[in-house]
């Protein structure tokens, strides 16, 4: 979508930003398209055709720094909006650990931007009439319920849309990196009244490819959420094992992620200060980045800065292996630069070939979270107290639906906890986190 | 500049705009055009050495077809990427009937006032950038010289100025110049190894008269304050009990709780658990609450609402009685009554749904927050949440308490601190047992993030909840 245009309105950018003043700079040229149709009951409720184009530069005159966005991209309004950025930074106070990364560190091998296969170009064929039956696909309000459906369905809301998003990254340095990534996607979200009481239930999906995704069973998955929460309750408090689906076990890995940030590390602002090289977790897991894989959602050959993703283990065997150190950062810690944040986590399965069924029966009794509702964590301390809904487990099987229950305790002390993981995690999801198992965690309710 | 230059337009050209895209038969157009204009500046290491500024300019057009939507927009104000967006929105028109709306009836019997509710003395792009920054440092400096377990402080000021024009298929043009300010500070203090945090913030629509001494001490009183009790502060032992919330930011329960279940659009569509419970008793008898767009240099204040709607306030619940929900045109059309002023989005990006602005309960009459704590023998009484989230559909809702005390024999004593309350919407507003005198909006930097990000704001007297569950050790 992004072409010799706009890369050339990039390499402008960078000019007149060394015009103005700037001893070095960076553009980010962003462009994107979407069409999304949703649906209320069955029947289309809204249309949307979004398209964008912006800006962003990354000014450094005279030690000092800023970053500034537009979406006036005529030459003039450009010329104009770029040196008055200048003369803010020059308001600001010198920081020496401001800089971009050395050329060494960059992305020079996305040259053309789809490398990664992550547009197969086919969006430019769908219609308005593909969108809209593409929507109507994944309802499944009116169908006919079993006859013995104790619920009925009050509301169901669905959308489907396409997009697709370019980067096009360049820097005074020399360096010029482009991405390209489409997507189509569904989601369900149903509400169904049993009995006086309301249970809901939402189901996504997304792929790079159209023709990968079944919508019927967004709006299938989603009527199954709803109605197996029906007479849900609290169990009674205690501890017990905790098996967390795949779909929401992110939950627990984002923070650790978090942790590691320089940012944070910088700010004093973590629970894993002074982790690096530590072994704080069972040697059985393992947290790796990869970044690279082609056809894979998230996949991206730069960060932001426009540095080379690579594979990386964050953590080997319960060790800490990598802090995520941006250029800033490195200069700020004087530490290595690594990479801004990990692109594309994978949490690695302990019970390869397993799904969630397995890991239900390895622990036995326990609750598995399929859902979480509100909550918070502490970034210092690392303590977490989270809205859970799932199910009772017993003998490796859910006996009854659980709601209004608190799960609560300690990022560290809950992973010397981890008992295992599956290997099941969705590839439509940014961070690949399986079905998780933990031994002998605090609920509430 | 009137805001028809700014946006290079006339009158003859909106109308134009508005019959190309009503061309496949849509019963209602409006136009919403945007020039945005944000700054902000980042002290971290006691030195502000990071800033910027950030453009955002353009129009959303909307058809309505019935209860339908057709949205897109154009960053660009010229004819022809104003037509072709004309023409995508239009395309819901040919989508099929449903349920025939009237927005014919549509222009508000309320006026704006003629003051506004910005007031501003001193235009924010009248100062330079660099006037606010011995601000941010006397931030830094203040709580570093007044606590001396200073760790690390992050301070950042933005302001953002919004030019808008709207005009619609009935032919009414409305212009806003809409200023708001914001100042954040994270402030991390350290005693014996362990670490806490305090996140302050103030954020109101007006000019940069609010870069003064007076909010700088509140900022820098409130990030200091409490220390001693979070560091001392542990997880109680949990269960159902009495909760007591602190006047002020606990309003945000209010909020997430109940006035997102009294939003039109969840009404509509039948999602929200207060649906066909308009006119009945919600809560006891006294209670009143209110969504307010009125309250000068209240973030969450409007002159006018994104469908070009006056400003105005809305009693959602009145002697306990719930007597109107918060409705767009939309939902205004689909109920016959008149728009609340609610219609609002976070950009020209977006299309208009209905959103909160300020949302309170009044002042009640059962004492002071002292009387409301000796009534409890054992308890707990909260006063900082932070990411709260409710099921529309069902009213559960999850709070995380920041901090907060133990209520024993009618006295605060133990700090608590990262635990959970738990309960559902309804039936927490049905179970008030007292509502004391001290109405407080909160001033911090609010922001809503249902389907789009906009600022609102809270408030709440301090009220007892006869039982919700806690979530504890």
């Amino acid at each position: 979508m992004t072409d010799s245009q706009d890369l050339a309105l990039a390499r402008e950018a960078l000019q007149i930003a060394l015009e103005s003043g700037a001893d070095k700079a960076r553009a980010t040229f962003s462009k994107s398209e979407e069409d999304l149709v949703a649906t209320l009951n069955g029947e289309i409720d809204k249309v949307t055709h979004c398209s964008d184009r912006s800006l962003c530069m990354a000014l450094f005159v005279d030690g000092r720094y800023g970053t500034f966005s537009t979406n006036k991209l005529d030459i003039q309004s450009l010329r104009k909006f770029i040196g008055e950025s200048a003369d803010i930074v020059r308001m600001l106070a010198p920081d020496p650990c401001r800089d971009l990364p050395a050329p060494g560190r960059c992305c020079h091998d996305a040259t053309g931007g789809n490398e990664l296969g992550l547009n197969d170009g086919t969006r430019e064929h769908v219609t308005p009439k593909m969108r809209g039956d593409s929507a109507l696909k994944a309802s499944v309000f009116g169908t006919r319920l079993p006859s013995h459906a104790p619920y009925r369905i009050v509301s169901e809301e669905g959308e489907y849309s396409d997009s697709v998003y370019d980067t096009i990254l360049a820097d005074t340095n020399g360096t010029v990196c482009l991405h390209t990534e489409c997507s189509y996607d569904y989601g369900v979200e149903i509400t169904i009244e049993s009995e006086g009481e309301r249970y809901s239930g939402y189901w996504w999906d997304s792929s790079i490819r159209r023709d990968a995704l079944d919508p019927l069973s967004c709006g299938e998955k989603a009527l199954f959420k709803a109605a197996g929460l029906i007479g849900s309750r609290p169990v009674e408090s205690g501890r017990y094992d905790m098996v967390v689906d795949t779909e929401v076990a992110s939950k627990f890995v984002s923070p650790l992620l978090r942790a590691l940030n320089a940012s944070a590390i910088q700010q004093n602002n973590s629970f894993l200060m002074d982790s690096l090289g530590r072994k704080l977790f069972p040697e059985w897991m393992n947290l790796a980045d990869r970044p690279r894989i082609p056809g894979q959602i998230c996949s991206k050959y730069f960060d932001s800065e426009g540095v080379a993703t690579r594979d990386s283990t964050i953590i080997g065997n319960g060790v800490v292996s990598e802090y995520f150190v941006n250029t800033y950062m490195a200069g700020k810690l004087g530490m290595e630069p690594t990479i801004e944040d990990a692109t594309r986590p994978v949490l690695l399965p302990t019970m390869k070939g397993c799904g969630r069924d397995a890991l239900l029966e390895k622990c036995g009794r326990g609750i598995l979270v399929t859902d979480f509702n509100g909550g918070n964590s502490n970034p210092v301390t690392g303590d977490f107290s989270y809205g859970i809904e799932g199910y009772l487990f017993e003998n490796g099987k859910p006996v009854h639906p659980v709601s209004g229950m608190l799960v609560t305790g300690n990022f560290l002390d809950l992973w010397s906890r981890f008992v295992a993981s599956a290997d099941d995690a969705r590839t439509c999801m940014s961070k690949l986190i399986p079905t998780l198992a933990f031994s002998n965690v605090d609920f509430s309710g | 500049m009137k805001n028809t230059e700014i946006f290079s337009v006339d009158e003859a050209m909106l109308r134009h705009i508005v019959s190309k895209a009503l061309c496949d038969g849509g019963d209602w157009c409006d136009l919403y055009f945007e020039d945005s204009s944000y700054f902000d500046l980042l002290l971290r290491d006691g030195e502000v050495s990071s800033g910027g500024h950030h453009i955002d300019y353009g129009c959303g057009i909307r058809v309505l077809k019935g209860e339908k939507t057709g949205y897109a927009y154009a960053e660009s104000t010229d004819i022809n990427a104003l037509t072709d967006a004309a023409a995508a929105a239009a395309a819901i028109a040919s989508s099929g009937n449903g349920r025939r709306l009237d927005f014919g009836r549509q222009t508000p019997s309320r006026k704006a006032p003629a003051e506004g509710f910005y007031p501003s003395m001193l235009e924010w792009s009248d100062c330079p950038v660099s006037q606010f920054v011995p601000f941010l440092k006397k931030i830094d400096s203040e709580i570093r010289r007044r606590e001396p377990r200073t760790c690390k402080v992050i301070a950042v000021l933005s302001y953002c100025i919004s030019n808008i024009l709207m005009y619609n298929s009935l032919g009414e043009l409305t212009s806003d110049r809409r200023p708001i300010g914001s100042i954040s500070v994270q402030a991390i203090f350290t005693r014996n190894g362990e670490s806490c945090t305090n996140n302050v913030s103030r954020s109101l629509r007006c000019g940069a008269e609010m870069i003064c001494d007076d909010v700088l001490e509140d900022l820098v009183g409130r990030a200091i304050s409490g220390l001693d009790a979070q560091f001392d502060a542990r997880r109680p032992k949990g269960g159902k009990m009495p909760v007591v919330m602190g006047a002020g930011a606990s309003g945000i329960l209010l909020h997430e709780a109940m006035g997102h279940a009294f939003e039109a659009d969840f009404i509509r569509k039948g999602q929200s658990v207060f649906t066909g419970r308009l006119g009945q008793r919600v809560c006891p008898k006294g209670i009143n609450i209110v969504d307010d767009g009125t309250i000068a240099k209240n973030r969450g204040a409007c002159n006018f609402d994104d469908e070009g709607v006056p400003g105005q306030k809305t009693y959602m619940v009145t002697d306990g009685i719930l007597t109107s929900f918060l409705h767009d045109r939309i939902s205004a059309a689909y109920f016959g009554v008149e728009p609340t002023g609610n219609g609002r989005r976070e950009s020209f990006r977006y299309n208009p749904i209905p959103r909160m602005r300020a949302t309170y309960m009044e002042s009640g009459s059962d004492g002071s927050l002292e009387d409301l704590v000796a009534s409890v023998r054992k308890g707990i009484y909260v006063d900082q949440f932070s990411n709260g989230q409710v099921k529309i559909g069902e009213g559960d809702f999850t709070f995380y308490v920041k901090s907060g005390r133990l209520i024993e024999n009618g006295r605060l004593t133990s700090p608590v601190k990262d635990i959970n309350i738990i309960g559902n919407g309804p039936e927490a507003l049905a179970d008030i047992r007292g509502v004391a005198s001290d109405l407080r909006i909160d001033e911090s930097t609010w922001t809503c993030g249902k389907e789009q990000s906009v600022p609102v704001s809270c408030g709440i007297p301090s009220i007892l909840v006869g039982s919700l569950t806690v979530g504890g050790e």
